[in-house]
């Protein structure tokens, strides 16, 4: 399995994006944006849906369509502050119809890419995809470096940030933009319907598992390698696809490491009545 | 030095006056308290003044400069702050550090000044034997401990402080006075505070401005009873 090439570019996709998500799916979490990603990756096959109808690279259009909508969800959870739901239903059914109106117009020979773009493919993995990705990672890792702390302030409570003197719309947008990028880039890989759940997933996990901020990205990707590299061969082995697999994976994971949790809190809480009795 | 001037302030939701004829000054060095019924938009003024709502009418000005001449530093503890997202994923002790981010630490690491200042705060609140812990995990009270004793850890030029006391016991309260009191009067920092503590009121307050419900007015409208130096001798609450 490890000699061909599409597994090689997919093991170093999958590995890439284990550095990626618990970064971004944390504080996808703590901002209420879960959904927000779910939203984004909808939009994104609009995107595609365009650049296969006019011709141009769908990765492009993708990028540009997902980035101009990131900036619009910020606006509208400016605007409905108390019910930000709202902009994410909005944008989802209208970034779904789009495409499907889209794709209606462009009848004939797109239907199998757009099967590949809802449910991504290991197979189709490119050269440039990798390297995309790599760019990617090295940016959101910079960002992730110098920006912690600021973000950091900025999860925790918006008005202390404010106070603070943040500039909270920018870095808002920017967070944003980041994250349509990184689902833009991603989409192709792990397919439109789960994106988000691969982004979200790891740093849900791990923030039931760490006290602390740096310990739930770290844990996050030693989760995300882990489900990413066994759902792959997973995936591989059963002839599964790739994204799906690694969602439940995840999903185990979480079930998994929820139950060892219980399981050790109910121990602790039995030694400690048993010294009381004593 | 005046960090804080609020000129003839009015604020509008919608189409209804909530607050009119506001004007007030907050000076390096004074300990102002806010009072007033429940409902009569003391924190709409406290976010009128921090720029997080915009004034209807009037201005308020905030001064940038501190009495050095440096950036002005505000440190802010919203209302109910105990009711903070449970599952943040941080530690006592990163939260209460991240008040040292003001002071030129946003891409800076945290030096042995930094963290003697962080660990003071926590003593003073008696919550430093429980840095470790989750902040998820904390009692009410213990939360609102950790907030002011993360304000103390940025040690600002300008303290706004809506109800900080809540859920706090007697003892802990009298420290937090205390250590608020030496900061203005010995350190020169400003302090408006939104409080329902009658008896502190009376002994550590320089100001004392009420918002009273405007007569005649249709509305649920306050404006300010006066701008008075609290009697030592009785409350000015009714």
């Amino acid at each position: 399995m490890f000699f061909y090439g599409f597994m090689q570019r997919a093991f170093q996709a999958s590995f890439l994006i284990s550095l990626i998500a618990p970064m971004l799916g944390l504080f996808l979490i703590l901002r209420r944006q879960s959904l927000m990603a779910d939203t984004l990756s909808h939009v994104s096959l609009a995107g595609v849906a365009l650049g296969m109808l006019i011709g141009v690279n769908p990765t492009w259009t993708n990028i540009f369509v997902v980035v101009a909508i990131a900036i619009l969800l910020e606006y509208l959870r400016m605007l409905y502050r108390t019910y930000s739901e709202i902009s994410i239903a909005i944008l989802m059914s209208g970034g779904m119809a789009l495409a499907l109106v889209l794709m209606g117009l462009n009848q004939g020979g797109a239907t199998l890419s757009m099967n590949q773009f809802l449910f991504g493919s290991i197979v189709t993995i490119s050269e440039q995809q990798i390297w995309m990705l790599l760019g990617l990672t090295i940016m959101i890792g910079l960002l992730y470096l110098i920006f912690r702390k600021p973000m950091y302030i900025l999860t925790f409570d918006e008005e202390t940030a404010f106070t603070a003197g943040l500039p909270i719309k920018t870095m808002s947008i920017l967070f944003n933009v980041l994250t349509g990028i990184t689902i833009a880039v991603i989409m192709p890989i792990v397919g439109a319907l789960l994106v988000s759940a691969i982004l979200v997933l790891p740093a849900a996990i791990s923030m039931r598992l760490s006290k602390s901020f740096n310990g739930v990205i770290m844990i996050g990707i030693i989760i995300a390698l882990t489900g990413m590299f066994t759902g792959l061969v997973g995936s591989y082995g059963y002839g599964t696809p790739p994204g799906a697999t690694i969602t439940l994976i995840f999903i185990i994971i979480f079930g998994v490491t929820t139950l060892i949790k219980k399981i050790v809190l109910q121990i602790k809480r039995s030694k400690l009545l048993n010294s009381k009795d004593l | 030095m005046h960090y804080i001037k609020v000129n003839d302030l009015a604020f509008h939701y919608e189409d209804e006056p909530v607050l009119e004829n506001i004007s007030f000054e907050v000076n390096s060095g004074d300990f102002v308290m806010l009072t007033g019924e429940n409902g009569a938009a003391k924190t709409t003024l406290l976010r009128n003044i921090l720029g997080l709502l915009k004034p209807t009418k009037g201005n308020v000005n905030l001064s940038t400069k501190n009495r050095w001449d440096e950036k002005l530093v505000v440190g802010y503890v919203p209302q109910q702050v105990a009711s903070f997202n449970a599952g943040f994923p941080s530690t006592v002790l990163e939260l209460v550090q991240s008040g040292r981010f003001q002071r030129g630490k946003w891409f800076q690491k945290l030096d042995k000044q930094d963290k003697e200042h962080v660990r003071r705060s926590l003593e003073s609140v008696g919550m430093w034997d429980m840095r470790h812990k989750k902040i998820g995990e904390l009692s009410g009270g213990q939360k609102q401990r950790i907030s002011i004793a993360r304000v103390f850890a940025t040690d600002p030029d300008l303290f706004v402080l809506d109800e900080p006391t809540t859920g706090m016991d007697v003892h802990s309260r009298e420290q937090f006075y205390k250590l608020l009191k030496h900061n203005s009067k010995d350190h020169g920092k400003g302090v408006l505070m939104v409080t329902h503590d009658h008896e502190e009121l009376r002994r550590y307050a320089d100001k004392h401005i009420q918002l009273v419900r405007k007569e005649g007015s249709p509305w649920r409208c306050f404006s300010m009873d006066s701008c008075k130096e609290p009697s030592k001798h009785h409350s000015s609450f009714h």
